[in-house]
């Protein structure tokens, strides 16, 4: 059962990866990346992390693409409709690497279609909130204390560049 | 209740992983079918409250009494109109973008604990798990928003994603102190920690806790995009906001999902802050699931005489209110908390 759930998403998210390379307009690009990232949460929820699972549905396709998105749609001129050009011929065999991708994940199914559970089971609790939580109190502490730093630095450099000066609005 | 407890009993004996996937099926159809409930339901409550809130009548006519047949009307007049796809519409985003918001508020209700045992997924990651599905609803906002090619709908998209995105913060914030009661996020633990009467529920074990109740409502509000937070689809600014363009059973999506998302955000009060499926009493007979539906229909009820009291705010008041204003409180609520168990020595 996981096992056609793991290769079921693994296959989508070659695909929307696919498209979303391929697309011309950068809207449906995000949203087919949106896409690539709810079949990565599959895969994840799959492999016994579903903490890691929800984490990337809730950062990734929640918060962070939704930026995108809001980027993309604001300093997007009008829709590329009836621009197209051609492929250079030294691009061609990259053609092959989705098609050859999806075919690797099908083949590698079907190898072993027989039996549908992963071969090593993990422990019981493996990926649960408890334990990512634990980790990142106790093992990792430092480098978890150093990251938000870092985020507090780049939150404040944002802002005190992104600030207007209110006597000098034009500036 | 009965007959759902008998069903789901006889799901849980025969349980072959085809029976699961069977009995996932059947908890998803049923849960359709209570977002389907709600928009049936609160369309004619909302109409009631706010005619009984403006001293009126509301709807009188379709049905024997009070117009309770209205909202079957109105599907009726709904699946009549034309479905209309504007020409310079991006027409894939223009399709997909009502089925994403509804998939968004559907997947959330997989984790709504309605009576013991009576929950379609009982994950561990419930609290979280809710959390994350529904901020996918902001994306589906954004496609109709910009698929529509119209700047009414760009602006309500763009104020939409603005606000749910911001107050996603302290609403998963105001949820985080009974985390820490719990020190679980599985829907049911939560809800069986408030076993007894009123005084074990959530809201009233500590004042903090009361606090973070009031934040996690008015988060909900804006969370929903209903008045005074209905910046999205201000009609007198607007149009309609997002879903200007849309017609027939397309815009019926919004609106059932919108629905359906207020009553989601109730529940999820009423399972976190106002004991789950306990009754208020004790000992007193009533069956959970009514408990529990009665408890969010109250807080639904709040939240449509709200809607219809107060007047609309400004879009730079609404950020002001989330970023200044409820997200330190929340913090602090959190940190109360902690303190607060830790001094009463309840720390689990």
């Amino acid at each position: 059962m996981e096992v056609i759930l793991f290769y079921f998403c693994g296959a989508l998210m070659v695909i929307a990866g696919a498209m979303m390379v391929l697309s011309r307009n950068a809207v449906v690009a995000a949203c087919w990346l949106i896409f690539a990232f709810i079949n990565a949460a599959g895969i994840y929820a799959t492999l016994s992390a579903p903490f890691l699972a929800v984490l990337q549905v809730l950062v990734y396709a929640g918060a962070i693409m939704v930026l995108f998105l809001f980027v993309v749609m604001m300093l997007q001129g009008p829709v590329l409709a009836g621009e197209r050009r051609r492929l250079r011929p030294w691009l061609w065999p990259f053609l092959l690497l989705p098609p050859l991708a999806i075919l690797l994940t099908v083949a590698g199914f079907l190898r072993r279609a027989d039996n549908t559970s992963f071969p090593v089971a993990a422990p019981a609790g493996f990926g649960s909130a408890e334990q990512v939580a634990g980790l990142l109190l106790s093992r990792y502490l430092l480098a978890f204390e150093l990251i938000s730093i870092v985020l507090i630095v780049a939150i404040i450099g944002s802002l005190a560049l992104g600030k207007v000066d209110r006597r000098q609005p034009w500036k | 209740m009965e007959l759902f407890a008998n069903l789901l009993g006889k799901i849980e004996a025969l349980s072959s992983q085809n029976v699961l996937i069977l009995s996932s099926l059947i908890m998803a159809l049923i849960m359709a079918l209570v977002m389907a409930a709600c928009a049936i339901v609160f369309t004619w409550m909302e109409r009631k409250v706010a005619a009984f809130l403006q001293s009126r009548y509301g709807p009188m006519r379709v049905g024997h009494w009070h117009g309770v047949a209205q909202p079957v009307a109105d599907m009726l007049k709904i699946l009549q109109k034309e479905d209309i796809i504007p020409a310079e519409a991006d027409r894939t985003l223009f399709t997909l973008a009502p089925v994403v918001i509804f998939i968004g508020s559907l997947l959330a209700w997989a984790a709504i604990p309605f009576a013991p045992g009576f929950i379609a997924s009982d994950l561990d990651l419930g609290l979280l798990y809710i959390f994350a599905v529904s901020s996918l609803a902001v994306i589906g906002i954004l496609m109709a928003g910009w698929a529509s090619n119209n700047k009414w709908s760009l602006y309500g998209a763009a104020r939409g994603a603005a606000q749910m995105v911001s107050y996603e913060i302290p609403l998963a914030l105001s949820t985080v102190p009974v985390v820490l009661y719990t020190a679980s996020l599985n829907m049911n633990d939560i809800v069986i920690a408030q076993q007894g009467g009123v005084a074990n529920w959530f809201l009233f074990r500590d004042p903090f806790l009361f606090v973070a109740f009031v934040v996690y409502f008015i988060c909900s509000i804006a969370e929903v995009n209903r008045g005074p937070f209905d910046m999205p689809e201000t009609e007198s600014e607007l149009v309609a906001g997002y879903h200007t363009e849309y017609t027939g059973m397309r815009w019926a999506f919004f609106f059932l999902s919108e629905y359906a998302n207020l009553f989601l955000v109730s529940c999820i009060a009423t399972a976190v802050f106002l004991g789950g499926w306990w009754a208020p009493i004790p000992g007193l007979p009533l069956a959970p699931a009514l408990n529990f539906i009665v408890k969010s229909v109250l807080l639904v009820f709040l939240h449509m005489w709200v809607r219809w009291t107060l007047p609309r705010l400004r879009v730079d008041q609404l950020m002001y209110l989330c970023w200044k204003v409820m997200i330190p409180i929340a913090l602090i609520c959190v940190i109360g908390s902690g303190i607060w168990l830790m001094v009463s020595g309840q720390a689990s």
